[in-house]
């Protein structure tokens, strides 16, 4: 006895209800009362167990009403129709990021440690003229590779450096877009909102059914979705804070808008930029273990399984190796950045 | 507004004690987070709370944190679908007389092993054999899709792909992230009638949803090879094929002192593969929940359980009953 099957005789639905009734799967709910006799449905209801008319609670008083499940069916079976188009378009154009991520993992891997690591220093000190960071960053990849960790740190900045690539040349040009033209401002904020909140496995999803995967761009294309959100939000906040009257001198000067754009908003925006570049690489490397579900190799696996299996200290080491990466690279951005500033200041 | 409240909070007490007509007491029960579990468990605490009288809680669960659970706490009551190949902690807990084997679940034992699509099999039957896989490589795509990591069968399969010499025939062994992916590469490749070769396991909705073939390996099922290809500190040197997986149900020794009939409830209850399959293709078909699911089983299998109540859970199941 369902709670609205009052309402139903009284509005003189009941003939609609049954005779459109498609029978679907009996509910625990109707057994019970098979079971029991009526009896059961004949308890004084409170009034205040009332529930509230959802599509399921009418649904079990008149089966003509869809179940909320024929809503999610509709959506999945929705996605599903529109998914072959979808794929033949993006199949193509996504395949440069399968052969970037595959060959980057190839080369870092094929090239050995005693080469990888003191060009990684040089970098470094390139980057950041530290001697200091340079001996950190010395340390903590000594450390990882010396607990047998340098297979899959090294995997792991491998997927960072191709996804963080790739989210600045992707970023960078929306984020100018986007400073240039407060319409376009309009539209891509709400989606990076959406990219930012939506929960990550909702849209692996999708990308699932969309491409094999076994290919690495599914997991490529999860990170870069994440993770190119901040440098799209600073470019665009960089190149509307650069001074008007700066502007305004370019202009008198004769530039041209390309020429204002290249020579004087790109490099004032500098700062703004490079601190997104780093916001982008700190979730890039957030992502990696979620990403590790969809088969992204690296430190993400092994804290997959600590978990699986109840290893904690599997996990805990791949995770503080995480952290170790983190700083890493945090501090490294961040003092190169700290260069670039000092440098403008001249 | 007060006294309503422990009025109903009063009534809610009440309720179960008296809808029990025999005083069962309260029950958990683990519900596995795969279907076949779920629906089984369904199965199980209907019959308990309609035919025994019993208030019974059913605790989301999965293989090692129901063990552990049962080890530390004595909780909960009933573990079913245990597949003890993946969970060593069984027969410690076995031995130190914690718990008591009620029945294989599973009758036939869960079959875990490398299978191809039915599609593919139907058009070149040598793919059946570990031989015709082995000299088909490009026919099969050239990929071996193994368990992710932390699992059992990664191990395994990793060791016995090289021995049986699939590495060398030119498989790429692909490492799955997660049991999810795994799922979806089978139902991908059956979407596009794709090449497919990799582990699996059944009874599992997947199963019963595409059909597929399990490759005959040819040799018999060898202990020590096997027990080594699993562990990740030892890799194997022969060739064994996968041994029938017991799937048991379980109870607390506490538990079966306490309610001696659930225990029996509990030994009697097995299904056959067969049947397994059957309503697990019910549910995709009907895209049912796994509650509707245990309701159809219940509901069209009278002749499966009827056998497996005592007299006075029958008389109160009497309704029910043809």
């Amino acid at each position: 006895m369902a709670y609205y099957d009052n309402w139903i005789e009284r509005l003189g639905l009941r003939d609609w209800c049954d005779a459109n009734s498609q029978g679907g799967p009996m509910s625990m709910a109707d057994l019970l009362k098979k079971s029991k006799g009526d009896k059961a449905g004949e308890s004084d209801a409170s009034i205040l167990d009332t529930p509230f008319p959802s599509l399921d609670e009418l649904n079990s008083a008149c089966p003509a009403i869809p179940k909320t499940r024929v809503f999610t069916d509709a959506v999945e079976n929705s996605f599903l129709s529109i998914k072959d188009p979808l794929k033949t378009i993006l199949d193509p154009i996504t395949q440069p990021l399968s052969w970037a991520l595959d060959g980057s993992m190839w080369l870092f891997q094929a090239v050995p440690w005693f080469i990888v690591v003191p060009l990684f220093l040089l970098v470094v000190f390139w980057a950041t003229r530290s001697m200091a960071l340079v001996v950190f960053v010395g340390v903590s990849f000594l450390f990882m590779a010396f607990i047998d960790h340098y297979v899959p740190a090294i995997q792991t900045l491998s997927i960072i450096f191709v996804c963080t690539s790739f989210s600045v040349a992707l970023g960078v040009p929306i984020g100018i877009l986007m400073s240039r033209s407060d319409a376009m401002q309009r539209i891509v904020v709400p989606i990076l909102d959406m990219l930012q909140t939506l929960p990550t496995f909702v849209y692996l999803i999708p990308l699932i059914f969309l491409f094999s995967v076994t290919e690495s761009k599914l997991y490529g294309i999860a990170i870069i979705l994440y993770a190119v959100v901040p440098v799209i939000r600073l470019t665009d906040l960089g190149i509307r804070l650069v001074d008007k009257e700066v502007l305004e001198a370019a202009h008198a000067f004769g530039m041209t808008d390309r020429q204002k754009l290249v020579n004087v908003q790109l490099p004032l925006a500098l700062p703004n930029i490079m601190a997104g570049v780093n916001q982008t690489i700190m979730m890039s490397l957030a992502m990696v273990v979620i990403a590790s579900l969809v088969s992204a190799p690296g430190l993400g696996v092994l804290v997959l399984r600590g978990i699986r299996n109840l290893e904690l200290g599997v996990g805990l080491v791949a995770g503080l190796g995480i952290v170790l990466l983190a700083v890493l690279l945090d501090r490294v951005t961040k003092t190169a950045l700290a260069r670039v500033n000092a440098a403008q200041k001249h | 507004m007060r006294k309503l409240m422990i009025g109903a909070a009063l009534a809610a007490l009440m309720t179960p004690g008296l809808a029990a007509a025999d005083d069962c007491g309260e029950v958990t029960i683990t519900e596995m987070n795969w279907a076949s579990s779920a629906i089984i468990t369904n199965i199980a605490k209907f019959l308990m709370e309609e035919g025994y009288g019993c208030s019974v809680v059913s605790v989301p669960s999965s293989t090692t944190p129901s063990l552990v659970s049962v080890a530390e706490t004595g909780k909960p009551d009933i573990v079913t679908e245990l597949w003890i190949n993946g969970a060593p902690s069984y027969q410690e807990l076995q031995d130190a007389g914690k718990i008591m084997t009620a029945a294989d679940v599973l009758a036939d034992g869960g079959r875990e092993g490398w299978w191809v699509p039915q599609y593919m099999v139907d058009a070149h039957p040598e793919l059946a054999t570990i031989e015709g896989v082995k000299a088909n490589v490009d026919l099969l795509g050239g990929r071996f899709h193994n368990c992710p990591d932390g699992w059992a069968c990664k191990n395994t399969n990793a060791d016995l792909a090289r021995n049986f010499g699939l590495v060398d025939a030119g498989f790429e062994i692909f490492l799955h992230g997660s049991g999810e992916t795994l799922a979806t590469s089978i139902a991908s490749a059956y979407a596009n009638e794709e090449p497919w070769i990799g582990y699996y396991w059944s009874p599992d909705p997947l199963m019963a949803k595409y059909k597929m073939v399990e490759v005959d390996l040819g040799v018999p099922y060898d202990h020590e090879v096997f027990t080594c290809a699993a562990k990740s500190d030892c890799s194997a040197e022969g060739v064994s094929s996968w041994p029938i997986g017991p799937v048991k149900t379980v109870v607390t020794t506490d538990f079966a002192d306490r309610a001696p009939e659930i225990a029996e409830l509990m030994s009697n209850m097995s299904f056959k593969n067969a049947d397994v399959l059957s309503f697990l293709d019910w549910m995709e078909n009907n895209g049912a929940t796994y509650e509707e699911t245990a309701v159809h089983f219940l509901t069209t299998r009278q002749d499966l359980w009827s056998e497996w109540i005592n007299d006075s859970a029958k008389e109160n199941l009497a309704a029910l009953l043809p």
